[in-house]
């Protein structure tokens, strides 16, 4: 089907804008960082949608990420909802790298590409604990990619994002970090107004 | 356009914005140049045009028609253009084929002023049917057949008739040698289904051929198919006859199709582009007279063939069937079956684009003629205020009704049953307010005929219930059955109900759930169900082995040897022929339970512990029968809050052959375990269960049957699937009949059933062996297909 081809509406099971993206930068960069998870900051703009190679590795994919999950689902939830497009063979959840806690990614292994390739179609885009996820093609898990690369070691999404998303522990880490800077700050200056108050009473 | 912006950046673009480049208003145009906007090149604009024909609710087809053929007969020499149209015609033909009456309107239309057009059309669809014939795909035949069905009133002679006669003298030659036969059914429904076309293409000539031809296919329509039965979503109680027994498709086709006949071919809801309105006499008139065409020949070949999908006849059902006013076409209508098999083909192709097949659910009325529905989102409750002769049929309902037909379709639909959950999630998010009291309606209708609903069907319809919910924070309406949680746990509703319930907890967690129920419900979810892990029985001092339970624990935990395990086991065994109790049963437990306390954090836990002890566990089952059942009990009664973890332990175990399908069926079905004096049947998750085991292996037979190794493999797989399915039906048998030692219990619970009890018991029964019998049937079927070509 891949290719050539090309129906009257855009496919729900291709890869998305991020791993072609990727794909094309690392081809470029000469591959030199395997190790990743995704759901980073991608500049979705100046895509292009690149001839896939003759050996495309996801062509026989089994392997999908599996992205904004909340920080509290379980593996049994995710087992729930994904055997719906097949049996899976193993699933792997995204850690934080230094709590070793779930950090809101995960990778779903099946035993076949069609599986992998409905469940695109099926389930990527539908809610997961209310929360609406994302699921990408993936070439297969590698050892060190469940855990997240963002500074603080959950995903780099996470960092710096501004909303405040409960299920995801709340406001991006690096911004939570830079307001308790500021909050410890203006504690000192109360503390210092404090004083100098004290001292005009006094 | 986005469709094509992305092109033109693969082509270095630019290459036709030229003019725009040098007009004056682009002077003040502050965009950056490459947003600019390009006139797309014509076969680019033709491309577009078509492929949205009919999309807007503004419902212009005569304009859009009529500019769309301007540009492609005006426009024919060019190479691009031809070509472009002549390819995307077929393509939009089977994969949008709502779309179907106005792409041949644009044919119909440039014909008039381009008669190669049509030739050039014809040429390509005529081979294309051919050799989808040949290949058995039927569904691209009867599409093909379709657009040349719209046609007809540009063809020479009879027309599309002849091609019809000859596919009809191969399903009788396939009827009259083989009463079980499905592709000469197939075949009379693509005939039924093709005769409407022709008729409303608007060939006053046809009405003779069309008479003939009905004549023909009746013995073979109105004639019950053999395998009916056995695919029937309904299985009615004894002495009551099932709702749809009468509702083969072909059969209702057939009646729909002569009552037409009888009113000159009225076909109300058909939209018939090609007739244009009264201004547009002149344009009429060259129609009428435009050039015809013979049809190239198709040539239909001796012996036909099922294709890549086995073949079923069909059942024409609806959620929506005798509500005090109709919101969907009545069975004695063609609507019904027209409507519903253009969306079932849409439903079905479109997979791959769930967000485009729910807009075609919502936009259902756009591809109709005018009147056949009430306008959109029009309350249930305001139909009964229609006044006489106007349509009530509601388009979300209509909608709905063909998904749920797919749900509810046996043996199974097209796609994985996820896809149609998705479909339904889809249309609910793009007009809540028009779906989701259809849905509601739907959903009233199966869970009040869950009793007369296939056991299969019934289980589908709880998986959709509960993983919509999830879609939609979990909202419905429980308070109206709120009575019915006094039920005792093995009437129908309640079981449902129970196993709703369960199935919402897993998909998100107890407490958010009970959050969500009214308080008559909140006795159903349990202090234990909201606990993360289950408690480890052997914590507790007065359970037998406990301490060997705690040690076996720790060595678990801490990854100990196999060796540090032994002495353990076997100070149970010594203790328990002392207390002369089956000292393998008893050490089993023990570990099993102790694997599972270890594993309880999360599945990849357990799953880790069980990969360690494996060679364990694999000698355990391979010991005995009874070691093999206590696995299974072990890992049902630790996670008997949360069968469905449970589930999916058992599965594993399978994996790894520690436990054989047998005893899992055994377990379910025989032992009494999974719930004492049948009730195990009424419970969702032990069907769950026994259906997810039953498709391991008819699956894994299916695998090695296609692989077609001749090592006698397969043969021993296909025994012992036999066995499996034997093993099944005996046991279910006893359930059905009521003569299960257990029945008459004499410890039944005083839940006020009395003898209603085995009765229900013997109903349960009944349901279940109906669901293996027809899968057991099934399979041999397959096998029956499958040996020709393996030889």
């Amino acid at each position: 089907m891949r290719g050539g081809f090309r129906n009257t509406v855009e496919r729900l099971d291709r890869p998305s804008a991020y791993y072609l993206n990727r794909n094309n930068k690392k081809s470029r960069r000469n591959d030199r960082n395997n190790r990743d998870e995704k759901d980073g900051d991608t500049e979705m703009a100046n895509n292009q949608q690149s001839e896939e190679a003759p050996d495309d590795p996801l062509r026989n994919a089994t392997t999908l990420y599996v992205g904004n999950l909340s920080f509290y689902t379980t593996e049994e939830q995710v087992y729930d909802l994904f055997s719906k497009c097949g049996e899976i063979k193993r699933l792997i959840m995204g850690l934080d790298r230094f709590n070793k806690t779930p950090c809101g990614f995960c990778f779903v292994e099946y035993y076949t590409h069609q599986d992998a390739l409905d469940c695109l179609k099926y389930v990527g885009g539908t809610k997961l604990d209310e929360r609406i996820i994302r699921t990408d093609l993936d070439p297969g898990f590698e050892e060190g990619r469940q855990y997240g690369r963002g500074k603080s070691g959950g995903q780099v999404r996470d960092e710096y994002r501004d909303d405040f998303d409960e299920g995801r522990g709340g406001l991006g880490r690096a911004i939570q970090q830079t307001e308790r800077l500021r909050e410890a700050e203006k504690n000192r200056d109360g503390e210092q107004e404090m004083r100098e108050d004290y001292g005009r009473l006094r | 356009m986005a469709d094509y912006d992305r092109r033109q950046g693969g082509r270095g673009g630019g290459g036709y914005n030229r003019k725009r480049r040098y007009r004056d208003d682009d002077e003040s145009d502050h965009r950056p140049q490459r947003r600019r906007y390009n006139e797309p090149p014509l076969h680019v604009r033709i491309r577009k045009q078509l492929l949205t024909l009919a999309e807007s609710p503004l419902r212009r087809w005569h304009e859009e028609i009529q500019t769309t053929a301007h540009l492609v007969a005006d426009n024919y020499d060019k190479e691009e253009v031809k070509s472009n149209f002549l390819e995307l015609v077929p393509q939009i033909v089977v994969e949008q084929p709502l779309k179907t009456p106005f792409v041949a309107a644009v044919v119909l239309v440039a014909n008039s002023m381009q008669p190669d057009v049509a030739t050039d059309v014809l040429a390509r669809i005529a081979p294309l049917t051919e050799e989808k014939i040949k290949l058995g795909e039927w569904r691209d035949v009867k599409l093909y057949l379709k657009l040349l069905a719209c046609l007809q009133s540009c063809l020479e002679g009879d027309g599309l008739f002849p091609v019809l006669e000859e596919l009809f003298n191969r399903a009788v030659e396939l009827q009259t040698s083989n009463s079980d036969d499905t592709i000469g059914t197939e075949l009379v429904k693509i005939i039924l289904l093709t005769i409407p076309y022709i008729m409303a293409a608007g060939s006053n000539q046809g009405q003779q051929k069309a008479a003939d031809l009905m004549d023909k296919t009746d013995v073979i329509a109105s004639e019950p198919h053999a395998l009916q039965v056995l695919i029937d979503p309904h299985h009615a109680e004894k002495g009551e006859e099932s709702p749809t027994a009468n509702s083969s498709l072909i059969g209702l086709l057939q009646k729909q199709l002569q009552n037409e006949a009888l009113n000159g071919w009225e076909l109300k809801c058909l939209p018939r582009p090609w007739q244009m309105p009264l201004e547009e006499i002149e344009l009429q008139e060259k129609m009428e007279n435009a050039q015809k065409h013979p049809l190239p020949a198709i040539t239909v070949p001796e012996a036909v063939v099922t294709g890549p999908r086995a073949l079923f006849p069909e059942v024409y059902m609806s959620v929506y069937a005798n509500q005090e006013v109709e919101s969907v076409p009545p069975v004695s209508s063609v609507a019904a079956s027209l409507i519903r098999d253009g969306l079932l083909d849409t439903i079905n192709i479109m997979d791959f684009n769930r967000n485009v097949t729910a807009r075609y659910l919502i936009d259902v009325d756009c591809y109709f003629a005018d009147g056949t529905f009430v306008k959109r989102a029009t309350p249930f409750d305001r139909l009964r205020d229609i006044d006489g002769g106007r349509s009530t049929w509601k388009p979300e309902d209509v909608a709905v009704d063909a998904v749920f037909s797919q749900l509810f379709q046996l043996p199974s639909p097209e796609h994985k049953l996820v896809y149609y959950h998705s479909v339904l999630t889809e249309a609910c998010k793009l007009a809540p307010a028009a779906i989701a009291p259809s849905l509601g309606r739907a959903i009233r209708y199966a869970y009040h005929n869950t009793h007369q609903l296939d056991l299969e069907l019934g289980y589908r319809f709880l998986d959709w219930f509960t993983h919509h919910l999830s879609n939609f924070g979990f909202m419905w309406k429980w308070t109206e059955w709120a009575d019915d949680v006094e039920l005792p746990d093995i009437h129908p509703c309640k079981a449902f109900i129970i196993g709703a319930l369960d199935k919402e907890i897993r998909l998100s967690f107890a407490q958010r759930i009970k959050g969500t129920l009214p308080p008559q419900y909140q006795v159903l979810i349990g202090p234990e169900k909201e606990q993360d892990t289950p408690d480890f029985k052997y914590n507790n001092e007065h359970t037998p082995f406990s301490a060997e339970g705690k040690e076996l624990a720790q060595l678990l935990k801490k990854k100990g040897p196999d060796e540090e395990i032994q002495p353990v086991i076997a100070r149970i065994h010594a203790a328990a022929l002392e207390q002369s109790i089956d000292p393998l049963v008893s050490s089993t437990d023990v570990f099993m339970t102790a694997i599972c306390w270890v594993g309880s954090k999360s599945l990849s836990h357990v799953l880790a512990c069980i990969e360690r002890t494996k060679d364990r566990l694999l000698d355990v089952g391979a010991a005995s029968e009874a070691a093999r059942l206590q696995i299974i009990t072990s890992v049902i009664s630790y996670w008997s809050a949360q069968p469905g973890v449970a589930v999916v332990i058992i599965e594993k175990l399978l994996n790894y052959s520690i436990v054989t399908p047998g005893a899992v069926i055994d377990w379910a079905l025989v032992s009494g375990k999974a719930g004492p004096g049948g009730e195990a049947l009424s419970k969702s998750w032990v069907f769950e269960l026994v259906l997810n085991t039953v498709v391991k292996v008819t699956s894994r037979v299916r695998q090695v049957l296609a692989s077609g190794v001749a090592d006698g493999a397969a043969e021993t797989e296909v025994a012992a699937m036999r066995d499996l399915f034997k093993s099944m039906d005996d046991a279910l048998t006893s359930w059905a009949e009521g003569s299960k030692d257990q029945m008459m219990d004499p410890a039944e619970p005083m839940d006020g059933l009395g003898g209603k009890r085995a009765e229900l018991v013997q109903r349960w029964g009944e349901r279940w062996l109906r669901v293996f019998r027809r899968r057991s049937a099934i399979e041999e079927a397959h096998m029956l297909a499958a040996k020709p070509s393996s030889d």
